[in-house]
């Protein structure tokens, strides 16, 4: 078991609420970070002037600090950086306000790296943070397109007011009544050709993307691989 | 008057001229060496174009015609007036477009959530849409302020990456498609800015008495802020001038308010699973800041994300009783509505919560006849008279 | 042939040099730009000199003096070097004056042409120079103090609160000024003081990264202006810089407590630093002599020979070599007057 630490800011794994973890696995873990080829231009070096701070949107909101992101991964700090990939890093709003650093450091950026990391790895702190995101991943991922008119769910989003009831009473009708002839659709965005939707499989596959999400939700996954290797053999084309 | 430290202070103040700019390391060296090393193919600007201000005093050609429409899948799926608005203005203006189906989101806005992906999926997938465009000739103009930051990031990881340009082009190879990254990366902001004063020609009501506040993208300006327009006149260059220099020169109220470089709560993550984030900051750090100092009739910004969360987040925070209802619109809508365009069939803010028929009101719309209008044609669909409504019945 | 020392730029290491090499039985040429000597501390107005509060015409006004009690000097006002001879030394320079172009035989050329306040336009943090009359720079504060009436320029009133943000233009990858400016830590601290001096009931704060003033700076500036003075020192940087109800609104974090901050301010005063002047970088480019990125012109031996350029018999002192503080300058300005003066010496003497 790892000893308490005298740093006030560090809790310890119990008290994350995260299981025990070997040091090992973490420093595997942090080195994938590190190793990251973007890694070195997002991470200079820093002054601890707060500028970063003060632009950021989610400190204001959170008990989050992108200068502790930076200052753990300058100070190479395997155990506070591990903490961190369990519960900041999901609070980060990606607006990259912080990019202003005068070192030109990215603590957006290296907030990236992290989450991509905790995804590959099945962190708890990736799956918690992506319940209920399930079907935005699936959307993406099979139909090249984030968000689509029939999302518009009064019950999805309550608190958006009674309009979205409307949109969702008349979607086809009020979709059919866009100009554009690209956006008469109401599962996507827009009209996406058959063979993009391929194309789109194909980067998906060859560049490992959709290993990813095996981690986070393994049903979701098995789905979406079924679909497209079907419909890559359908095309004939091998990856 | 004679000569005080204070007046030497204010008329040094008077006007910004920037000169030639150290950071201004030219991404275009980099990107015509690749070309001329036949690493990749560069889309060069074509035609008619306008050169504009930017951050670092380089000046950016926007191409004016023929382009490659890279839409934004929130603002097709939930925002379809914004998109919509884009190529109205575009068709009165009289430049010719491309409305693609070969092209698919950037899926940033997943990747800025989820992270369920990476560096290589992303650039292959902005280069799959750059070699779509290459193909027919049409010059890509990115509606998604997060697509356009994003590609600029991809651009740059593409351009001192070799090991990473390697991997992307064996996968295009996969695809049949070449390597292509377009001379410059284009917002269609940045383009209603090039082309703002054609639009002030073609106004047709006076909106000098409705008060607008701006709030500019985060991920238009903060990412790669390089070649993000910043203009002398429009906030003496220390503002982005996307969006106010339209304002601007279409002779509107424009108005400051203290949190304009907050950014809008989107939080990509934070809009579908944590919402509570979002209202709270964009209500309380954006709309009630802008109501309070500056209270305008309109919110404008330029991006998906801004006009989902500033709009969507204010019915909440009205049974709160909290000081919000300002409509919130995307530049592209305003300058179309300026320009005659129907609120319903192309402006389509029936989609949108917060009220704007006060707004409509006072620009001089009578939307309530607008609407009724809407009911006709939406009769006519549902008749069966008609299955889909065309640009020909919106221009009518 | 009558060989002089000529020394392009009449500021504070100029004149150290001209009038170290005039005291050494040198004949010297001092070519000014502007219609008077002195260099910034005198065009920017300055009220008084880091770190002891000398009264900047005066002490500039004295170093004329010595130069003008030096046997043979010349001084060219209005004027500008618009050439010099290719080759080797002796340099024939040519000099555009009022009276025309003339030309100066010399062995040893002193570049002394200065540096340029950081434009606060540039900046990357938001703090509005140009778009609110009460951010002010720390040379438009000077010349406030000077006329001993420091106001808040949109409403002439006096500025309760008044707060100096540093490092302003430097210390800044995005910038492209990585360098730190040396003095503008003890300039902001030295009028934070003579603000806190002239008017007693204002509250004066400091946003800081790190405090620079080495040395005797410290107990000469710092901590006079902490302990006597309750100049308020706070680390942390301000991001923004935005105006609410008639004041200045300050963003940034303060880091101590580790929280954000937004406050209040009358008055709000960028410590910009240090950049090459326009003169510098023409002059540098006309002899030929190496610069670094900055646009500085390079010291070829650092650390102990800290005036020689990649040209020999040209030098450069003062802020032309990078940013630099009085007692810098001075002493650069002294060491180059040596070396020229022995090329002559030698010319003469052999």
């Amino acid at each position: 078991m790892p000893a308490a630490t005298l740093d006030p800011y560090r809790k310890r794994d119990s008290v994350a609420g995260h299981g025990e973890f070997p040091l090992e696995v973490k420093q595997r873990l942090i080195g994938m970070v590190m190793e990251d080829p973007r890694f070195p231009e997002y991470l200079y070096g820093c002054y601890e002037c707060g500028i970063c701070v003060a632009a950021c949107p989610s400190a204001r909101f959170y008990d989050f600090s992108p200068r502790r992101i930076a200052q753990a991964a300058s100070r190479r700090d395997v155990e506070l950086m591990f903490q961190q990939m369990q519960e900041d890093i999901w609070e980060c709003s990606q607006c990259f306000s912080c990019l202003r650093c005068p070192r030109g450091n990215n603590p957006g950026g290296i907030i990236t790296v992290m989450r991509e990391v905790a995804v590959k790895e099945g962190l708890h702190s990736a799956r918690e943070a992506l319940a209920g995101y399930s079907r935005i991943i699936y959307k993406i991922m099979s139909t090249g397109t984030q968000v689509s008119p029939d999302m518009l769910q009064p019950d999805a989003f309550p608190d958006w007011g009674p309009e979205v009831k409307d949109v969702s009473e008349n979607l086809d009708l009020w979709r059919r009544m866009l100009p554009p002839e690209t956006l008469h659709t109401t599962t996507t965005g827009w009209k996406v050709a058959d063979r993009t939707l391929v194309e789109l499989y194909v980067i998906w596959l060859e560049t490992g993307a959709l290993d990813m999400i095996a981690q986070v939700d393994r049903g979701i996954h098995m789905i979406l691989e079924e679909l497209m290797e079907e419909r890559l053999e359908e095309e004939g084309i091998e990856v | 008057m004679s000569e005080t430290a204070v007046s030497v202070i204010l008329s040094k103040k008077k006007q910004f001229d920037r000169e030639p700019d150290r950071r201004s390391a030219d991404f275009h060296d980099k990107l015509f060496q690749l070309e001329a090393e036949g690493e990749l193919v560069v889309q060069r600007i074509s035609g008619d174009y306008v050169e504009v201000p930017t951050k670092y005093g380089i000046a950016k050609k926007i191409q004016k015609a023929n382009l490659w429409h890279h839409k934004s899948c929130g603002q097709c799926g939930h925002i379809p007036g914004y998109s919509t608005s884009i190529f109205w203005i575009m068709r009165k203006l009289g430049y010719g477009y491309h409305d693609p189906e070969d092209q698919t989101s950037c899926t940033a806005w997943n990747y800025y959530a989820s992270a369920t992906s990476n560096q290589a999926a992303q650039a292959a997938v902005a280069l799959r849409n750059f070699a779509a465009a290459y193909e027919t000739g049409y010059f890509p103009l990115i509606h998604c302020g997060t697509s356009y930051g994003h590609y600029k990031e991809v651009r740059s990881e593409l351009l001192h990456d070799g090991a990473l340009r390697e991997q992307v082009r064996k996968v295009l190879a996969k695809l049949g498609k070449e390597m292509v990254i377009p001379e410059e990366i284009v917002h269609y902001s940045e383009w209603l800015y090039a082309v703002r004063e054609e639009i002030r020609s073609r106004m047709v009501y006076d909106f000098s008495n409705i008060a607008v506040t701006v709030h500019p993208a985060c991920h238009y300006y903060k990412l790669v802020e390089g070649d993000a327009i910043f203009d002398p006149d429009v906030y003496h260059g220390q503002r982005t001038a996307a969006v106010s220099g339209l304002v601007q020169s279409m002779g509107a109220d424009l108005r400051s308010y203290s949190t304009f470089f907050d950014c809008c709560g989107f939080g990509f993550r934070h809009i579908l699973v944590q919402r509570d984030f979002t209202r709270s900051f964009s209500t309380l750090r954006k709309i009630e800041v802008m109501k309070a100092e500056a209270d305008p009739d309109v919110v404008l910004t330029h991006d998906t994300g801004c006009v989902t969360a500033l709009d969507k987040s204010q019915f909440a925070a009205r049974a709160h009783e909290r000081n919000v209802g300002i409509p919130v619109l995307s530049e592209a809508q305003f300058a179309a509505l300026a320009m005659g365009a129907h609120p319903f069939k192309v402006c389509q803010l029936h989609w949108h919560s917060t009220n704007y028929r006060p707004l409509l009101e006072k620009m001089g719309i009578d939307w309530r006849e607008a609407w009724k209008e809407f009911e006709v044609d939406a009769k006519r669909l549902e008749r069966g008279e008609q299955e889909f409504l065309t640009w020909a019945d919106v221009d009518a | 042939m009558d060989e002089r020392v000529v020394v392009i730029g009449g500021g504070p290491a100029g004149l150290s040099a001209a009038i170290a090499a005039g005291q050494l039985g040198a004949p010297v040429t001092v070519v000014e730009k502007l219609g008077y000597l002195g260099g910034r501390p005198i065009e920017e107005h300055y009220a008084s000199l880091t770190p002891h509060l000398a009264d900047a015409e005066e002490v500039m006004g004295g170093m004329v003096h010595d130069l003008e009690a030096c046997a043979d000097v010349e001084i060219l006002l209005e004027s500008e070097v618009v050439g010099v001879s290719e080759g080797d030394a002796p340099f024939t320079v040519s000099i555009r004056t009022p009276r025309g172009v003339v030309e100066r035989t010399s062995p040893s050329v002193i570049v002394a042409t200065g540096f340029q306040h950081f434009d606060p336009g540039r900046e990357t943090q938001l703090y509005g120079y140009y778009e609110f009359p009460d951010v002010v720079a720390l040379q438009d504060l000077e010349a406030m103090l000077k006329e001993g009436s420091v106001v808040r320029p949109s409403n002439g009133e006096a500025p309760k609160r008044i707060c100096f943000v540093q490092c302003v233009g430097s210390r800044d990858r995005q910038i492209g000024n990585e360098y730190c400016s040396k003095v503008c830590c003890g300039v902001a601290s030295k009028e934070a003081t003579e603000v806190r001096m002239a008017l007693p009931d204002s509250e004066v704060f400091i946003f800081y990264i790190d405090m620079r003033m080495y040395g005797y700076w410290e107990s000469q500036i710092y901590w006079p202006a902490q302990e006597k003075h309750h100049v308020q020192y706070v680390k942390g940087i301000i991001t923004e810089v935005l105006p609410k109800d008639g004041k200045l609104l300050v963003r940034g974090e303060d880091t101590t407590m580790g929280r954000p901050m937004e406050i209040p301010m009358d008055l709000v005063v960028l410590s910009v630093g240090m950049e090459p002047s326009p003169g510098t970088r023409r002059m540098a480019q006309m002899l030929g002599i190496e610069q670094n990125k900055y646009g500085f012109v390079e010291a070829k031996n650092p650390p102990l020979d800290t005036v020689s350029t990649s040209r020999d018999g040209v030098f450069a002192v003062g802020t032309a070599l990078g940013p630099a503080d009085l007692e810098d300058c001075a002493s650069s300005g002294g060491l180059a007057a040596a070396r020229a003066v022995a090329r002559l010496g030698t010319r003469v003497g052999g």
